[in-house]
């Protein structure tokens, strides 16, 4: 039976205090003890210098200890007859002789029962697990003798702990009222150290643990061991790495077209970009040469080259309604001698007539050595004398008389006409291509007629190009010839060579410096003869003024002659001067 | 006659749930060789568990108490408090229990029983309307009321099949007169809630002592 010595029940002892009651304590619920101590009071250790006074609740009087328990110094024994349980007690410790009060405790029994530690502890084993690592055990106990627990007078509950074996901290497990627990997931080769105390139920007061006991089990070393398994384990988990990058290094290519594909390079359609890299020249040749944007000789897309070029082939179709009344919006009625213009390859076919051309057409001396003047001009469209007088831009009704009043003059003529003069009106006077008598030319018009604004020009090339300077110069140069009705001047018909029909008009000569465009002059001051419409420059001068030859008409311009100051002219439209060709003029 | 008696007996006692719940026990219509009769060994049981479960109940309740709002304990005038149950005689040992009759003890079973009704309803209206108490302690109360009501239906379920079964010899008083069990107060003071506990929660350990007392009495066991 073990007695504790040091009851920490109600509060912390101050060692340096006097006599105390250091705690009373029941075991079963059925006696109490009480135990004191001197303090640090020396001369109060004899016995029976304190005495122990208790009362209850149901005596009034103090009682003295009943038992003071020989062998147990300081302590006082309640046995059953004294103890009462739902009863307050209050013990106090005196000194008689003295009559001091030294102390007082007072309690109820159920309150300070502490019941005995339960006994016969022992242990079995309830499984291994697979490993060998761990196992579960099952400690058994019995409750103390001392509470009587078969009637019920102490419900107990118990609290089992344990510990490895050598350690300080001790697991607790929760409270079981049976005589019995399972112990759970200890380790083999370790030794475990479990006791067990107890409590009464619906109180706080703890027992004394009982006596521990070992739990051990020896761990039974498997026969099949974990280490290979988990050694296969990491080689194959290394293997599928490396076999995962061995992939990736050997499939790099398709992994960086999957992942990252390439941006489409820019393709020629129809020429293959393997073709451009590796064939032979001979195909790249063909090959480009079947497309259409390379193809040499195809300027029909080309807008920026523009070739006129003549049909002189069918004169029946001559009848049709020209290039030039569709320009000019007009319609005429019946005019031979139209030269159309086709689409041509041969676009250096201009100069030279189609011997289909009649012979009043007029001809232009394009090559040297032709005057053009008077010539008919294959550019121009010749009228015949039916056709009426182109001279006056502006129809008149009523003076035209060999003039059909519905057509203009200039309307049958072809898409490129001479611009024979001006009207004061700014209106473009084509000449015609026959001269027809003054009469025709007269033309009632109703416009303003100044006298002294004479604009006479013979525009050279094509369209009606010249300077407002140029004009007035022209104007200055050339007399005025009054005549009525006439809202220009033309050059006296006598000038006019031929039966060409041409009412030549030619402009006064001026430095070509002066003109923006090239423009086929003669010599200033003069009356200059009849000269075609178109002109080839024949020379330059020094002053590098292009100088045309006046040389005589000639009925036929097919020369291709060369002139002998210049040079060999290839087959050129009509009044171009390329650039080149202006080069090779000397002057 | 008896066979009357144990019948309403026997609907009365299977009515009887320890825990509290109602309506959980069937009602035997065909008589008692029909349904399952609870034995008395185990109607102790159940009221024995309900004690235990009571005074559970009652010791935390004043556990809570005593750690908030008493700072000092071990005074004399603390334990010598006054309960309203105090003029009821009770056998303060083992031994004492033992050498009382079982009528005694089930008339002093029912009489504590009965004195608690009425107080405990005090106490969880009182505990209720202070703040200081959080719900769960006041339901606490609550439940200890409802408990010791069942308690009290459950012995005296017991008693009667006891007196059926001619184990008790005299009449119980407690079962016939409600009105003479009444505790007068000696005191006119009113106790406070802490006085209520800590009376409560004594008495409802000597009710559950004397339960199994009585039953180790009536019902032969081992070593009982």
């Amino acid at each position: 039976c073990r007695q504790p010595v040091i009851i920490a029940e109600i509060s912390l002892d101050n060692p340096s205090r006097g006599p105390h009651f250091t705690g009373c304590r029941s075991r079963e619920q059925e006696t109490f003890r009480c135990w004191w101590s001197t303090g640090i009071f020396q001369n109060l250790t004899q016995p029976g210098a304190l005495r122990v006074f208790y009362q209850t609740k149901n005596t009034l009087e103090w009682q003295e200890c009943p038992d003071y328990t020989p062998t147990v110094q300081n302590e006082c024994y309640f046995n059953k007859t004294f103890t009462h349980i739902w009863t307050s007690y209050c013990m106090q410790l005196r000194s008689v002789p003295q009559n001091i009060t030294y102390d007082e405790h007072c309690f109820t029994v159920e309150n300070i029962v502490h019941p005995d530690p339960p006994i016969g502890l022992n242990w079995t084993l309830l499984n291994v697990s697979r490993s060998g690592l761990h196992f579960d055990v099952l400690v058994r106990w019995a409750a103390p003798p001392s509470a009587d627990v078969q009637m019920g007078w102490m419900s107990l509950v118990y609290q089992v702990q344990y510990r490895v074996r050598n350690t300080s901290h001790w697991e607790s497990l929760e409270l079981e009222s049976g005589t019995q627990q399972s112990i759970y997931g200890l380790h083999t080769d370790k030794e475990y150290e479990v006791w067990v105390r107890c409590k009464m139920s619906a109180f706080d007061n703890f027992g004394e643990f009982s006596d521990s006991i070992i739990v051990h089990v020896a761990q039974i070393p498997s026969k099949e061991s974990t280490f290979p398994t988990t050694l296969v384990l990491v080689f194959g988990v290394v293997g599928v790495v490396i076999l995962l990058i061995l992939l990736v290094f050997s499939q790099q290519q398709r992994l960086m077209v999957i992942f990252l594909p390439p941006i489409p390079a820019p393709k020629i359609k129809g020429i293959d970009s393997e073709l451009l890299k590796n064939g032979k020249l001979d195909q790249l040749n063909s090959l480009l040469s079947s497309q259409e944007m390379y193809k040499p000789g195809s300027y029909h897309e080309d807008p920026w080259v523009e070739f006129i070029q003549l049909d002189l082939d069918d004169p029946a179709e001559k009848n049709e309604s020209s290039d030039t009344q569709h320009l000019l919006g007009l319609s005429r009625s019946g005019s031979s001698h139209v030269i159309h213009f086709k689409s041509d390859d041969d676009s250096g076919r201009a100069s030279c007539y189609d011997p289909e051309i009649p012979e009043d057409m007029l001809t232009a001396s394009l090559l040297p050595g032709n005057s053009g003047r008077g010539d008919q001009h294959p550019l121009v469209s010749r009228s015949s004398s039916s056709t009426p007088s182109l001279t006056a831009l502006q129809t008149s009704e009523g003076a035209e008389t060999p003039i059909k009043p519905t057509t203009p003059s200039w309307a049958n003529m072809d898409f490129y006409a001479q611009v024979s003069d001006f009207t004061p009106a700014g209106e473009v006077v084509l000449s015609p291509g026959q001269l027809n008598s003054p009469p025709e030319k007269k033309k009632e018009d109703d416009k303003k007629i100044k006298d002294d604004v004479k604009i006479q020009f013979q525009l050279l090339s094509d369209g009606a190009y010249t300077s407002e300077n140029t004009a007035r110069q022209l104007a200055a140069d050339v007399p005025s010839n009054p005549g009525p009705n006439q809202g220009y001047q033309t050059f006296p018909p006598q000038a006019v060579e031929g039966n060409h029909g041409w009412n030549v008009e030619y402009l006064a000569p001026v430095d070509v410096s002066q003109m923006p465009y090239l423009l086929p002059v003669a010599p200033p001051a003069s009356i200059l003869p009849p000269v075609s419409d178109y002109t080839v420059v024949q020379e330059v001068d020094g002053q590098r003024s292009l100088l045309l030859n006046p040389s005589t008409p000639q009925t036929s311009v097919c020369t291709h002659s060369p002139n002998k100051q210049l040079p060999a002219m290839p087959n050129m439209p009509m009044g171009y001067l390329t650039p080149d060709l202006l080069g090779t003029l000397t002057p | 006659m008896p066979s009357l008696n144990m019948t309403a007996l026997l609907v009365a006692l299977l009515c009887l749930d320890p825990h509290g719940r109602v309506g959980s026990a069937p009602i035997c219509m065909h008589g008692p060789t029909a349904c399952h009769v609870p034995s008395l060994a185990d109607l102790f049981d159940r009221v024995i568990q309900h004690s235990a479960r009571m005074h559970s109940l009652s010791n935390d309740l004043h556990s809570e108490f005593e750690q908030y709002f008493l700072p000092s304990k071990n005074h004399i005038g603390k334990i010598y408090r006054k309960c309203h149950t105090s003029n009821i005689l009770t056998p303060n040992g083992k031994e004492n229990a033992q050498k009382l009759a079982r009528e005694e003890l089930t008339e002093v079973i029912l009489k504590l029983l009965m004195a608690w009704r009425d107080p405990l309803f005090q106490l969880h209206e009182s505990m209720a309307h202070q703040q200081d108490f959080n719900s769960f302690s006041s339901n606490k109360a609550l439940k200890m009321g409802d408990m010791v009501h069942e308690l009290r239906k459950g012995v005296e379920k017991i008693a009667e099949k006891m007196r059926v079964l001619g184990m008790l010899g005299n009449s119980i008083p407690a079962l016939s007169s409600r009105e003479a069990m009444l505790p007068v107060s000696e005191s006119e003071e009113a106790m406070s809630d802490y006085e209520l506990l800590y009376c409560f929660r004594r008495d409802s350990n000597k009710v559950q002592n004397y339960l199994k007392i009585l039953k180790c009495r009536i019902i032969p066991e081992h070593d009982c």
